[in-house]
């Protein structure tokens, strides 16, 4: 590990699960941004956020339709990434330190985040984006 | 969308002032008068003369695909000349840009290039460093070589009759594919008027079966086969239909022409056919168009379909069209229109694979222009229709193929190197722990080497330096087209990426950018021979301060990059310049204009002073490498007492350890300097004072375990407090 500093780990929102549960647990904090039952968050920020996530949510859906351009999809993806990276420092301000299949976290600095979240979304957009495109709903 | 309408106008005008007056920009991504690809008289809008020297008139298009005829005044009488082609009216091989390399090309009546010229490219490699007489010395080496030669890229080969063409350096894959289209296009016409003779292939004989499969079975064993185009293939706004679903089969072979026209309508047609004729179907089961098309007007002949063996095209005029009213097959889907087409030409055989061509025209949305494109669908009759099954056919290697195979032993010699560099970083534990802070030759021996073949052999020799357009090149390639050939056809950058990708999870980004970046290898070299010659107390670094705030830059460049590219690819490109990897390793800083040239040299003479400054603050490929490098499996080790300890951070080079102690790992180099003063108990303050006190009380040193402390030396549980106590 490259921290020094021990104060900088930190504890998953999902605790200490194992196994199958850790690992759905895992899926479901990369999936699901905002704070779990009991954590403090701000509300203005999650109010934003669950808009914005809605709003690209349909965006998918409308582009699923073909309702909706391929530069327009990107735009909300993109868009909603933004807001990502401060629900996210708000409500779970960690990244994973070290091996992906270990227990470790750190909290995460503004950059972190920005790294998660854009690799994760980038991840996620393109699986969505090729999958539309190959049953023809999309068009570039 | 106000704006980004504006930026769209406007980044295309930034583009053009950039590249004012640099090489090939008279060509690249020009505007063509729409008629050049629609017009009869091609030479209208096509500068004719230029490839086809002494012609004074030309004729209008003909054939199919189409060509024109060029002539000279002899007394009075027009003399043919040759001919004059223009590339995107015969095939759509894509280039690097993954957009076609507009080229007209003239052929003398026997068969020899006599000129070749391009008018419009939008290959972004060829308008910034490569100069445009490069490309045109490239395109003279076609000039007098005969169309039905062996041309390829590469060394000539002459025991296998293979003549060699001069690639252009640094622009591989676009020479590549511009051979392809010469000889496509050179080839296509020569066969039309007759200088290239068809090849004769054995016809098939067919064994005797009274079989009268189902569709299904016509289906599952490949008699009948299915083409498909989808709507957004050609530029068009997808209603849930695809532009052509067409189903197509051969109609000779007895089983399946009875089972598609009935006995009587097999025997009927069969009658019709005189020897060496051949039959096909084709049904159009779902479209937005007709496969048929009107241009069928035009001179007889029906453009959109055709049939190819190899080289040898088939193509259908109205004498070669019978109506098919009904398919009898059991289980044949409906269909709207329907042909029966007559392959005349000699030399086709059934036992052997052919191909149904679809020409289509791709609209470009932007643009509106149209650009050529065709579809095709393999079909070659199953073995069981005949005696002695299918004959042995030689499929030539793709171009990738060729490529890896011409270069196999420069591409196994890479890839060693980076797995015996992989394992001495992986070895690295060992390695820190022979050295010591004044002796760091075990670390450095490896790394020194890495450097230098790095330089000298990825870098210069063998131009594989990874550079961010690359990225962008996948970005786009994700969203608009995956062609794995485009990558494949560099294999050192592929083999590379490859390593990369998994290196910057493994690892993080610093072993790729520490150890083996060609530029950043050179840029960190210059600054050790500095150091060696004496230069050591003109050396600097930034304050920690602003260098916190400076790295920030490479990534804003990146994502300016990125942002740019999804607008205008070609600007992007322009603007990656701001990595000087072009003008050191593949143009060479002597050989461009002087501000490439000096931006390089800067770059590079800074370095002599301070560690890396293009890598830290610049970068936009260290950026994109830094940023999964957040999420790296395994980092560099710390104890606690680096929270309070300066040793390391005052050390390192990459100003990557925080006042905390903590390693940015986005930052680190991984130069491992830092994890040689972890084990170094001459060096490591914490293990330097334990080293003491152990010396003065008498004790032994034990080795230095895994964690950058001596052994304890008692039991662990009595003796943890005073240990954590003296560390
Ligand atoms: S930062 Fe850029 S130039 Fe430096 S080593 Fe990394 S990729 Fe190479
Ligand atoms: S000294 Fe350590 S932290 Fe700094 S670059 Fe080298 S390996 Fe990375």
């Amino acid at each position: 590990m490259t921290i020094a500093d021990k104060t900088e780990l930190r504890q998953p929102a999902y605790g200490n699960a194992h196994g199958l549960k850790w690992l759905a647990a895992e899926a479901w904090d990369h999936l699901w941004p905002w704070a779990g039952r009991g954590q403090a968050a701000r509300k203005l920020i999650q109010g934003a956020g669950f808009a914005l996530a809605i709003a690209a949510t349909v965006a998918w859906v409308l582009a699923a339709m073909g309702r909706l351009e391929a530069g327009a999809i990107i735009g909300w993806w993109f868009g909603w990434s933004v807001l990502e990276v401060f629900v996210r420092l708000d409500a779970k301000p960690y990244v994973k330190e070290g091996p992906w299949w270990g227990h470790l976290y750190r909290r995460a600095t503004v950059m972190d985040m920005i790294c998660y979240v854009s690799f994760k979304n980038l991840l996620i957009g393109a699986v969505l984006f090729i999958g539309l495109k190959s049953i023809g709903a999309l068009q570039v | 969308m106000l704006s980004l309408r504006a930026l769209r106008r406007f980044l295309p005008a930034l583009a053009s002032a950039l590249v004012a007056g640099s090489a090939l920009a008279d060509t690249y991504d020009v505007k063509l008068p729409p008629e050049l690809s629609t017009s009869p008289k091609l030479c209208d809008y096509a500068p004719c003369k230029d490839v086809m020297p002494g012609a004074t008139s030309f004729s209008e298009r003909r054939g199919q695909p189409p060509f024109v005829e060029a002539y000279k005044d002899e007394a009075g009488q027009k003399k043919l000349l040759g001919y004059v082609m223009l590339s995107t009216d015969i095939t759509d091989i894509p280039a690097y840009s993954g957009k076609p390399v507009v080229t007209l090309i003239g052929m003398d009546t026997t068969g020899h290039f006599t000129g070749v010229k391009i008018l419009k490219h939008s290959e972004p490699i060829l308008l910034l460093g490569i100069p445009e007489a490069a490309l045109v010395k490239f395109n003279n080496q076609y000039l007098g070589k005969f169309v039905g030669d062996n041309i390829e890229i590469g060394k000539s080969r002459p025991e296998e009759n293979l003549i060699g063409l001069d690639a252009i350096t640094g622009a591989t894959v676009t020479v590549i594919a511009q051979n392809q289209v010469m000889m496509t296009s050179g080839n296509e016409v020569a066969k039309q008027v007759g200088i290239l003779k068809p090849v004769n292939r054995p016809q098939a004989r067919f064994i005797a079966s009274t079989a009268t499969p189902s569709w299904a079975e016509l289906v599952s064993d490949g008699s009948v086969q299915r083409l498909v185009v989808k709507a957004e293939e050609v530029g068009l706004k997808s209603d849930g239909r695809p532009y052509m679903d067409l189903w197509f089969g051969y109609l000779n072979e007895p089983s399946i022409g009875r089972a598609i026209l009935g006995k009587y309508g097999y025997d009927g047609l069969m009658s019709r056919l005189s020897a060496g004729e051949h039959a096909i179907f084709i049904i159009k089961t779902a479209g937005m168009d007709s496969f048929k098309g009107s241009g069928f007007v035009r001179g007889g002949l029906y453009d959109r379909v055709q049939v190819r063996q190899d080289k040898d095209s088939f193509t259908f005029r109205d004498l070669d069209y019978v109506n098919l009213w009904g398919v009898s097959a059991s289980g044949a889907p409906a269909f709207d229109e329907s042909a029966i087409f007559i392959i005349r030409g000699k030399s086709f055989s059934a036992a052997y694979p052919w191909k149904l061509i679809f020409l289509g025209n791709k609209i470009d949305k932007e643009t509106s222009t149209k650009t050529f494109a065709n579809f095709d669908k393999e079909y070659w009759l199953d073995a069981k229709y005949l005696e002695g099954g299918r004959p042995k056919v030689v499929k030539p290697d793709p171009t990738w193929l060729k490529v890896w195979k011409e270069r196999a032993v420069e591409i196994g010699a890479f890839t060693v190197f980076l797995l015996l560099i992989s394992v001495a970083y992986a070895s690295r534990d060992k390695l820190v722990r022979r050295s010591t802070h004044k002796n760091k030759w075990p670390v450095n021996a490896f790394k020194y080497t890495a450097w230098v073949v790095s330089i000298g052999f990825v870098g210069f020799t063998a131009m594989a330096q990874p550079s961010i357009t690359q990225v962008l090149t996948w970005f786009h390639s994700l969203l608009f087209q995956w062609k794995w050939e485009l990558f494949l056809s560099d294999p050192l950058i592929f083999v590379f990426w490859i390593f990369i990708i998994v290196t910057v999870f493994v690892w993080g980004r610093g072993f790729f950018c520490g150890w083996l970046c060609p530029f950043g290898s050179l840029s960190e070299l210059l600054y050790k021979i500095g150091q060696a010659v004496g230069l050591k107390r003109f050396q600097f670094h930034l304050p920690q301060k602003l260098h916190d705030k400076l790295k920030w830059v490479k990534y804003a460049v990146f994502f300016g990059l990125l942002a740019v590219s999804f607008f205008n690819m070609g600007l992007a490109e322009k603007l990656a310049e701001v990595e000087p990897f072009k003008t050191t390793f593949l143009v060479g800083i002597m050989n461009r204009s002087w501000p490439y040239s000096l931006f390089a040299a800067g770059l590079l003479g800074l370095s002599i002073f301070t560690e890396r400054p293009f890598c830290k603050y610049l970068c936009p490929l260290g950026a994109a490498l830094a940023m999964p490098t957040t999420f790296r499996w395994f980092g560099l080790k710390r104890k606690e007492e680096c929270t309070s300890c300066k040793a390391c951070a005052k050390g390192c080079g990459s100003l990557a350890i925080d006042t905390k102690g903590n390693i940015d790992q986005r930052e680190c180099m991984l130069c491992l300097d830092c994890m040689v003063l972890y084990y170094d108990d001459h060096a490591c303050p914490p293990l330097a004072q334990e080293r003491k006190r152990r010396t003065k009380a008498g004790q032994p040193l034990t080795p230095i375990n895994g964690k950058g402390y001596y052994i304890p030396i008692h039991p662990a549980p009595a003796d943890k407090k005073q240990e954590g106590a003296a560390a």
